[in-house]
């Protein structure tokens, strides 16, 4: 009964627009694109402690990478140590061609592709960090290279595209 | 006060690992769920690019054998074909040999070397004095005051391995400590007893090409540490031992 009785406020009842309140709320300015990269905490004395550290895992096996990054994150929840972000860095691909001579010339093909993970990790205090290093270390899998280190705004900048156009435009205005 | 300060000589340990260089082998359920995963996988997936070209040259082949028309299309196309790159990569894969898991130091159970035992951690034990025993220990040297404990477990590493070894030591902090008091007859007013701090560090290479000053050095696995350590020592060590 009530679904058949309902009344729709249409534009030409008094009614219409009755549940609006957008129009009451503060407008809200669109965030800017660029994000604050610098966040360093050094403390001194006895409780030492790291800033963003980069755990990065790279491989040519994509499922491996995946799954032992998904590994370390999940370890560090359970350790509770705080992760800023877990991202991809883009696969490279490169192609390997064999030249081989034997009478006719081949070529042999072979397209590898090199996949990398990141986990970002802040608040790592200095007597926790080799234990967590041993640990990630010895439950390596076999292919995977490990690199841990401080994060730079290299780094970040790394993962950002160049716009070519807009460095032109800038060129030609300077 | 007359006990003051409980006069403990302090030593630092090192306990060298060398990692390992081969995965372990999985165990059964492991092995059992990862060929089932397999299965599963393969029975689910698509064909790829490659196996799709086979199964085209594989009927070509039959329509060949069974209609003469396919003549001029086989000529402008592939020379090379599926099956004859898959023999190829088969012959090479047959004529490539993976180095042994099991190397000849594990045969004839040399404790002395480092390739033994490929899969797991192993641990240099060095045959030290102290008071009228030998006893097999960790390396440890005294602290001398005026230096921090990780650099006197790497001044004891490099007192027994010569001085160039390339082994990161992990962090300022210790691992474990052990301590235990001097019989009666050696205790003095100024000697309680000693506690000995254990390091860590990993092995970056795997040569120890410079002589080693004492002859008695073994690497040893955990599990075979019972056989050389006491019973005491062996319980503090273990705690900090992974794998």
């Amino acid at each position: 009964d009530a679904l058949l009785g309902c009344h729709r406020s249409y534009r030409s009842r008094p009614t219409h627009g009755i549940g609006k309140f957008k129009y009451l709320l503060p407008k809200e300015v669109p965030k800017t694109r660029r994000e604050k990269v610098q966040m360093k905490e050094i403390s001194a004395g006895t409780e030492y402690q790291y800033g963003d550290v980069n755990i990065q895992m790279t491989s040519y096996d994509l499922c491996l990478v995946e799954h032992f990054a998904q590994y370390v994150h999940r370890l560090c929840n359970r350790l509770s140590i705080w992760v800023n972000e877990s991202y991809a860095m883009p696969t490279k691909t490169n192609e390997v061609l064999f030249l081989e001579e034997k009478g006719s010339k081949m070529q042999l093909d072979a397209v590898l592709t090199t996949h990398q993970r990141v986990v970002q990790i802040r608040g790592l205090s200095s007597t926790f960090a080799p234990i967590l290093l041993e640990i990630i270390q010895s439950s390596q899998p076999e292919g995977v290279h490990l690199l841990v280190k401080q994060h730079t705004e290299a780094d970040f900048k790394s993962r950002l595209k160049s716009r070519p156009e807009l460095e032109e435009l800038r060129a030609q205005m300077s | 006060s007359a006990a003051a300060r409980r006069p403990w000589r302090l030593f630092g340990a090192m306990c060298l690992l060398r990692l390992p260089r081969i995965t372990q082998p999985l165990e059964k359920e492991e092995e059992e769920v990862s060929a089932l995963m397999e299965q599963i996988e393969l029975e689910k997936s698509h064909y790829s690019d490659y196996e799709i070209r086979k199964l085209e040259e594989e009927e070509q082949l039959k329509r060949r054998k069974e209609s003469l028309y396919d003549e001029d299309e086989a000529h402008g196309k592939t020379v090379i074909m599926a099956q004859d790159l898959e023999e190829k990569w088969e012959q090479k894969f047959l004529r490539f040999k993976a180095a042994p898991r099991i190397t000849d130091a594990d045969k004839s159970n040399d404790r002395t070397s480092l390739n033994r035992k490929l899969d797991s951690n192993l641990m240099l034990l060095v045959k030290q004095k102290i008071g009228n025993q030998e006893l097999w220990l960790l390396p440890q040297v005294e602290w001398q005051p005026g230096e921090t404990l990780r650099s006197t477990a790497e001044r004891a590493m490099a007192m027994f391995l010569g001085d160039h070894i390339q082994a990161k030591v992990l962090g300022n902090a210790p691992y474990g400590i052990y301590k235990y008091k001097f019989p009666r007859a050696i205790r003095t007013e100024d000697n309680m007893g000693a506690k000995v701090f254990f390091f860590k560090a990993f092995l970056q290479s795997s040569d120890l090409s410079q002589a080693e000053l004492k002859a008695d050095y073994l690497w040893v696995t955990k599990k075979e540490l019972g056989d050389y350590l006491k019973p005491e020592y062996l319980k503090k060590v273990n705690r900090f031992l992974l794998d």
